[in-house]
């Protein structure tokens, strides 16, 4: 499914340009420049501090950027207001802290968006919701309110609340972070899952196998800025840098 | 005068000033949350001059002794051709003072909220109305449930300013004035009217606890 004609290719679903941004005087994103193609899975590694989780929440604007640009599907993000709004609509985003909205059911969390912002009518939410939650193993718990949900649950229906918005890519921000191990791989295979279908990811992540696995390109950051890219073989098994090299070392035996 | 005699003679007064009381509280509190809500929202939105017009608004009503807010609502605007009835003066003192603190107890719910749920909100396209009222107010009001039910307390207790305006009928402090003008009622006079207050404040904090139990957003 990688295959792309030449003319889709030339316009990257995501493009950073010469990105920076600071945080008071901290510099945490130096000169990022980063395409992601249609289909494509991007990982970021790196230690942290090194600006990957900043680098991912700028994409939909969480964050905002000091100079640079950034392009969605060869389109400029919006800054702010109504046409932001839509564009955030477009780009699915999983949090490290599954972010569900406590007073809602898992059901109403999943339909929310398309009934409020796409203008699906309820019935028809809910069935695509209940097909969205059966796909990621969680349609038992529909009716339950998220805190009655272990993590590796909540973070599967926040899967399936980004992708009811049907987004043109997903970015994932230390998605199995915050669980227990136990409950990561459950949260993986979902993601290994949408990877094969084709979505275009943004990985931000500690988990190697993962990487190795599943993406098509690995990033490697540090200090704000973008070290290394390249195959995931290539990356794991000949590092390029020194910074890499180190950083490799540090996580080995996880 | 003994108990008896007390209600014998003015126990339809004590009746009415109940319901007045009842009455004034009812009507307060409703205007009480819908302006709570939307001064919150001011100070909550984006737009920093909204914002600041929300804070100065909660610091001055929640600033200033209610007697002098009647004072001035009741003799100085007059002076503005601004003329409302006696009851209406109470009312609007007692929605002033109390969204003021109303609004601080969304804010306090509102910040149990956390940015996170915030941020995903943002990031399935939801606009800022949108998330204000789909996750920001009916959390803040399902969580502030107990607060709101002391707030509804000492909204009744605030009518009592009733009593320094010649309203009619009487609420209940203001009737406890008209019977010691009249008899020597002494303390006694005070207690029926205590009874009142205190018994419909059981009944608030108990109807209060079970709804805070109904809706409670487990987390």
């Amino acid at each position: 499914m990688k295959e792309q004609s030449a003319a889709e290719k030339s316009v990257p679903v995501i493009e950073l340009r010469h990105v920076d941004k600071h945080f008071g005087d901290l510099h945490v994103l130096r000169d990022i420049n980063l395409t992601v193609e249609k289909g494509e899975v991007l990982v970021v590694i790196g230690p942290s501090g090194s600006g990957k989780s900043t680098m991912c929440r700028t994409i939909n604007r969480l964050e905002t950027i000091d100079s640079g640009e950034i392009l969605i599907e060869g389109e400029p993000l919006p800054q702010e207001g109504a046409e932001l709004t839509r564009m955030r609509a477009e780009l699915g985003m999983v949090f490290q802290q599954f972010n569900l909205f406590a007073h809602m059911t898992i059901l109403d969390n999943v339909t929310l968006g398309p009934r409020e912002v796409l203008g699906v009518p309820r019935d028809e939410a809910e069935r695509r919701a209940m097909e969205l939650l059966e796909r990621v193993g969680v349609a038992e718990q529909a009716q339950k309110v998220p805190a009655q949900l272990s993590g590796g649950q909540q973070q599967r229906a926040a899967i399936a609340r980004s992708l009811a918005m049907r987004p043109k890519a997903m970015m994932f921000d230390e998605p199995t972070s915050a669980l227990d191990p136990e409950m990561i791989n459950e949260v993986l295979d979902v993601m290994v899952e949408l990877a094969r279908e084709g979505m275009t990811m943004v990985v931000v992540t500690h988990e190697m196998n993962f990487a190795r696995r599943v993406a098509d390109r690995v990033v490697f950051m540090a200090d704000g800025q973008i070290v290394e890219e390249g195959a995931p073989d290539e990356f794991f098994d000949h590092p390029r840098t020194q910074r890499a090299r180190d950083f490799l070392d540090s996580i080995k035996g996880h | 005068m003994g108990l008896t005699e007390l209600l014998g003679t003015y126990g339809q007064n004590y009746l009415n000033g109940l319901l007045t009381t009842w009455s004034l509280t009812a009507v307060s509190f409703v205007f009480v949350m819908v302006l709570a809500v939307a001064v919150t929202v001011m100070r909550v939105s984006p737009f920093a001059p909204l914002r600041v017009v929300g804070d100065l608004y909660v610091q001055v009503f929640r600033n200033i002794p209610g007697v002098a807010l009647l004072i001035i609502i009741a003799y100085a605007l007059p002076d503005l051709n601004v003329v409302l009835d006696w009851r209406t003066c109470v009312i609007v003192t007692t929605i002033l003072m109390g969204s003021a603190f109303g609004s601080e107890n969304f804010m306090s719910g509102i910040n149990t909220i956390g940015v996170g749920q915030i941020e995903a909100a943002r990031s399935i396209g939801l606009s800022f109305g949108q998330i204000l009222r789909r996750i920001v107010i009916p959390q803040a009001l399902r969580t502030t449930v107990l607060p709101m039910t002391n707030l509804l307390i000492a909204v009744m207790l605030t009518t009592a300013l009733g009593s320094q305006v010649p309203l009619s009928p009487q609420e209940l402090t203001g009737v406890v004035s008209y019977v010691n003008t009249r008899a020597t009622g002494g303390i006694l006079a005070f207690l029926v009217s205590a009874v009142g207050y205190v018994g419909t404040a059981l009944v608030i904090s108990l109807a209060g606890n079970r709804i805070d139990r109904r809706v409670r957003i487990l987390r």
